[in-house]
């Protein structure tokens, strides 16, 4: 009986030291991405496995600001995939990562649920009385900044606030529309072919579609730059992007719209070439 | 979702709450039996701060956790040292999960510690026995109950933790993918049926947890008061 207490301390000690063993870290690639990547990253991951020169990959999926908040603490991550430039292009501005390569696009969509009326032919038409409600991720979100933005160039910010209801992320959004929740939603194109029951109602026009890049940045100090710049350059090969496509998303934009220097000398300051223009 | 994943993922969810009550117990008996045994200027804050892993957001407590745990924090020097990575590893899961039972744990054994009468503990010192033989041999066994069913409630707590773990443990497929952070996952992909699998599989767990409780917490009844109480 004496002896019970020291041996419920070494089991509380034996737990810590077994844990700092367990916790070393691993050697291969650490990469943390967006969540809307999971689908083609997995297969991506496999292929440069395979590759002369290539690395194994442990993967972080999450939303990218959160990834940016774990690289700022200091998260083991090598190399940086999100799905909005900016936050890539912040960290590097902060001194974190190697300037960030754009390696995939997304387009905006409109989707209506399947209860709406076919009402919807041109921007105007979204504030016609049948629409109650219409789902826009927060402002922080990237893509409720990219709604908000495109409504705003139709002067139909002002006239839709009251109808808009705010999800959580891009995912809810489509959500909110198929369950009936919202009428009309603004969404990714890749995401609005995973919808069950809502439809895409109106394409936007290339030539208002914002810049909405996936950009890949390799976080400063790492232990395995080499391998996550070749990750980096390895998104650009063809067997890569067919992946990417396959999960609705297109070849990176030209250039990055989003910092104030002029693309595309910024881009071409890494250490990567930029991504092949598409065919 | 194959049957490999479910279960690798149901595994891991378990083994993480496992550890995550097993590590936290030590202390919370020892800060339980502080509170139920001694006054000391300043107890309703102490109760008030440990009360907060229960009432904060949990993704606040993530937060802290990963300032606490990742190198670039202010302990950052201290795990470089240690050449440990603790953030994205299933270590930094049960951390969270820990903390986030923490309260509920303490709470129930601290009631359970105030339920036992402070005379039979004195009987038992002036019969000779020490201070720490006496714990053992009269207040815990006579506590039993009380602290298995906080014992429950944290487990129970840490099976579905999920805010905090999302940020400190990261969302790794195979590695930190709890059932909780497996269901979010899911539903951020649109794969509803995979997400109402694992919330299958959650519901079975937690089921299961407070079933083993009922069984458990009514022996002692029993034992101790006899049949007909």
């Amino acid at each position: 009986m004496r002896r019970r207490t020291p041996a419920a301390l070494c089991a509380a000690a034996s737990f810590v030291v077994i844990g700092l063993l367990a916790a070393k870290a691993p050697a291969e690639l650490r990469i943390g991405a967006a969540s809307s990547l999971r689908e083609p990253l997995g297969a991506i991951a496999a292929l440069f496995a395979g590759e002369p020169g290539g690395a194994s990959a442990e993967i972080a999926f999450g939303a990218s600001s959160v990834l940016a908040v774990q690289i700022r603490a200091g998260a083991p991550i090598d190399l940086l995939l999100a799905a909005d430039a900016r936050i890539a292009e912040q960290l590097a501005g902060e001194g974190l990562t190697e300037p960030p390569v754009p390696f995939a696009s997304n387009r905006l969509v409109v989707v209506a649920s399947r209860d709406l009326p076919p009402v919807i032919h041109g921007p105007g038409d979204l504030a016609r009385p049948e629409v109650r409600r219409i789902a826009i991720p927060e402002h922080a979100v990237p893509v409720g900044r990219y709604a908000r933005d495109w409504l705003r160039r139709h002067g139909l910010e002002t006239a839709l606030a009251p109808r808009v209801v705010r999800t959580e992320h891009a995912r809810a959004t489509l959500s909110a529309v198929d369950q009936g929740h919202a009428e009309l939603a603004i969404v990714y194109a890749s995401d609005a072919r995973l919808a069950r029951s809502a439809r895409v109602v109106l394409e936007i026009p290339a030539a208002e579609q914002p810049t909405i890049a996936y950009a890949g940045a390799v976080v400063r100090g790492s232990r395995e730059a080499p391998a996550a710049r070749a990750f980096l350059r390895f998104l650009a090969d063809p067997r890569a992007v067919a992946r990417l496509s396959q999960a609705g998303l297109h070849p990176p934009p030209h250039t990055l719209q989003t910092g104030p220097h002029p693309p595309p000398q910024a881009l071409q300051t890494g250490p990567h070439p930029p991504p092949p223009d598409p065919p | 979702m194959s049957r490999a994943e479910l279960l690798s993922m149901t595994g891991l969810t378990l083994q993480v709450a496992l550890v995550a009550t097993a590590f936290a117990l030590p202390f919370a008996l020892a800060l339980a039996y502080t509170l139920a045994r001694r006054d000391f200027p300043g107890k309703p804050l102490v109760q008030a701060l440990l009360a907060l892993p229960m009432v904060l957001p949990p993704v606040a407590v993530g937060i802290a956790l990963l300032l606490a745990l990742g190198r670039r924090g202010p302990l950052g020097p201290l795990w470089s040292l240690l050449d440990v990575e603790l953030v994205f590893s299933w270590w930094a899961a049960a951390i969270a999960a820990a903390i986030v039972g923490f309260p509920l744990l303490v709470r129930a054994c601290e009631q359970a510690f105030a339920d036992v009468d402070p005379r039979l503990e004195r009987v038992s010192r002036s019969l000779g026995v020490g201070r720490w033989q006496t714990f053992w041999r009269v207040t815990l066994p006579l506590a039993r109950r009380g602290v298995l069913y906080g014992v429950v409630l944290a487990f129970s707590r840490a099976l579905g933790e999920f805010g905090a773990t999302a940020i400190v443990a990261g969302i790794l497929p195979g590695r930190t993918e709890t059932l909780a952070l497996g269901i979010y996952s899911r539903v951020q992909l649109g794969d509803d049926a995979g997400a109402l699998t694992l919330c299958g599989a959650s519901f079975v767990l937690a089921l299961s947890a407070m079933l083993v409780a009922e069984t458990w917490l009514r022996r002692p009844r029993r034992r101790f008061e006899g049949p007909g109480a």
